[in-house]
């Protein structure tokens, strides 16, 4: 029996370490949701050029540490002004065709990803060695420190879209496009902002999971497929919602997968979001 | 003369196989599931919903058949209709939860259940985990297994005609008029102040796609005589809605077109593996951003104000967002 608690006290601990980063990703589609009311599937890949980002900066190049993410941060900055631009733009309010495209990016980002990367898993070693310890769970530091970064983070997201002019004009186009143009707010550029941000979160996310797993490039699958989880259980569109539920999903994939089993735990996963789908279907903190 | 031409092709279909090669008779027959798969997920393409998990719903079927055949010994002939009536039930059950709400919820479950049938097929030892079911039978008609090329060919091929006949003629009945309508949050809105029960029929619409997606998957299986979980996956979803987006969503003959091109295509480029997603995603864009009513509204483009024909008037228009 107490072999259970302590396995699920370990479980709680990595599952929430896990779900910030999981809110990392699921964040960047929530925002670019919010403008452009698409759900983006090229961002899986954008977290997949992360990690892949640190694998040649850091380890290939030998950059330091603090460039390695500074590169990383610039380029997916860069990479979602310029999808805004050539794609997105021209299709803003084609619903269809929006997701569409999306899918085609994601496509032949990974297809380039395979033939460039190769199909070899590529591992990176560990930014900080160590582990922490809180009573009988044991924490290695370096998931401690992914999250921490994630939870500074979430908070300038926060700061971004509820104290800055820009995060006013995002709201007001979520709330009313039409409005929101009338009154002089550049919608086009708000979305370019908004793409440029939601590509820099997952590509951050990937870099710091990085040393945790193998990476290849079909890693972004599994992550879009949890970010998509997160968004309907947390309500498309809410950014508190998402963070409750990308710690909420990590948690369940990572208790039930030490009860249950990885694939079973998938499925409880599941059954929630259909559970939350039926209770309250605009999502937990969704609007209607 | 259009009529004329149709009965030319069946004819060609039926009667010039014999003489084929073994490839080009294999190449004919994955083209006919394809066209299949993506005409199935037409129907729901043009009341302006994505799906990104059909091959959940393909393997349901292929999976379902595969076990009838080699655990229980059951025919295929029963196979293939059970094939498609699982998919169809499942498919029932997460339409009835999710086609209530916005196009994009349905699009993102459908996707997460896909996968998590993936990830069932791949646990469990009953559906045989990651290696798959191996030795599926071919069905056997008078006594005699239909082991060659050609004699399951006629199985598809019959399959085949008999399910695109039938998604041919649903658009015109009053069911078909009606998943129309739905198609922009307006028009269905439109359509339940006339008492029309959207989600009803949007469920319905659902089932019958995943029918015949199920059906083929099983036609499929017992084609290949092997499934595994790596057989139907999310490429297989992407493949299907990039054919049904470069043919065109504005005419029933749109999705047959894009996946008689592409998966043509798709065999010559199969020996350079990544590179055929490569080329379908690049074609896919390009037609997106440059002919936004598929490469079956090319024809009309060229000769504008020509014959008139009998097409639907979805083109650009189920693009409006379902959203708002």
């Amino acid at each position: 029996m107490d072999v259970y608690l302590h396995l699920i006290a370990q479980g709680l601990a990595i599952g929430l370490l896990t779900g910030v980063l999981y809110v990392l990703i699921a964040l960047g589609l929530t925002l670019i949701y919010g403008i452009l009311h698409i759900v983006n599937f090229a961002h899986g890949e954008i977290y997949m050029l992360g990690a892949m980002g640190v694998f040649y900066c850091y380890v290939v190049f030998k950059l330091p540490f603090a460039a390695t993410l500074v590169v990383i941060l610039l380029l997916s900055l860069l990479l979602g002004l310029g999808v805004e631009r050539a794609f997105f733009r021209s299709l803003r309010g084609q619903w269809l065709q929006l997701v569409v495209a999306s899918v085609g990016l994601s496509l032949i980002i990974q297809s380039l990803g395979w033939i460039a990367f190769g199909i070899q898993e590529k591992n990176v070693p560990s930014f900080f060695t160590g582990v922490v310890a809180f009573g009988g769970v044991r924490l290695p530091t370096e998931r401690l420190i992914a999250a921490a970064v994630g939870v500074v983070l979430v908070a300038l997201l926060y700061a971004l879209v509820y104290r800055t002019k820009v995060g006013l004009a995002m709201r007001a186009i979520e709330e009313d496009e039409e409005t929101a143009r009338m009154l002089g707010i550049d919608a086009d550029r708000v979305a370019a902002l908004a793409c440029a941000v939601g590509f820099a979160l997952a590509a951050l996310a990937g870099a710091f999971v990085a040393p945790i797993y193998s990476l290849n490039p079909g890693m972004g699958l599994e992550a879009i497929l949890m970010s998509f989880l997160i968004i309907i259980v947390g309500g498309l569109g809410s950014i508190t919602g998402t963070v409750l539920a990308g710690l909420l999903v990590g948690v369940l994939q990572s208790v039930g997968g030490v009860l249950l089993g990885a694939e079973a735990a998938y499925g409880l996963v599941f059954i929630v979001m259909i559970v939350v789908l039926v209770v309250r279907p605009a999502g937990l903190l969704g609007k209607a | 003369m259009k009529r004329g031409l149709l009965g030319l092709l069946i004819a060609a279909l039926a009667l010039l196989p014999p003489l084929g090669k073994p490839y080009v008779l294999h190449v004919v027959i994955v083209v006919l599931i394809n066209v299949v798969y993506a005409q199935a997920l037409y129907v729901i393409m043009r009341m302006g919903y994505l799906s990104f998990g059909h091959a959940g719903y393909i393997a349901l079927g292929g999976y379902t058949s595969a076990l009838l055949a080699t655990k229980l010994a059951i025919t295929p002939w029963i196979g293939f209709l059970a094939g498609g009536i699982v998919a169809g039930v499942f498919a029932w059950a997460l339409g009835a939860v999710t086609l209530k709400l916005r196009g994009i919820y349905f699009s993102l479950s459908v996707f997460a259940f896909a996968e998590v049938v993936n990830a069932a097929f791949r646990a469990f030892e009953v559906f045989g985990g990651p290696a798959g079911i191996a030795g599926v039978p071919r069905p056997a008609l008078l006594g005699t297994r239909l082991n060659t090329h050609l004699q399951f060919y006629y199985v598809v091929l019959a399959v085949a005609l008999v399910s695109l006949f039938f998604l041919y003629r649903l658009q015109w009945t009053r069911f078909g008029f009606t998943l129309l309508a739905l198609r922009t949050r307006e028009t269905e809105r439109l359509a339940e102040s006339l008492g029309i029960n959207a989600a009803r029929y949007k469920t319905l619409a659902f089932v019958v796609s995943c029918f015949f997606c199920g059906l083929m998957g099983a036609v499929h299986v017992h084609y290949l005589r092997f499934v595994s979980p790596f057989v139907f996956t999310f490429f297989l979803s992407n493949d299907l809605m990039i054919y049904v987006m470069v043919g065109g969503l504005g005419s029933y003959w749109g999705p047959m077109l894009g996946a008689v091109l592409l998966t043509g295509l798709g065999e010559q480029l199969f020996a350079a593996g990544y590179y055929k997603s490569l080329v379908y995603a690049v074609v896919l864009l390009v037609v997106i951003l440059a002919l936004p009513g598929g490469l079956i509204s090319l024809p009309r483009i060229l000769r504008r104000g020509g014959a008139r024909e009998r097409v639907l008037p979805v083109a650009a228009d189920v693009a409006a967002a379902r959203e708002r």
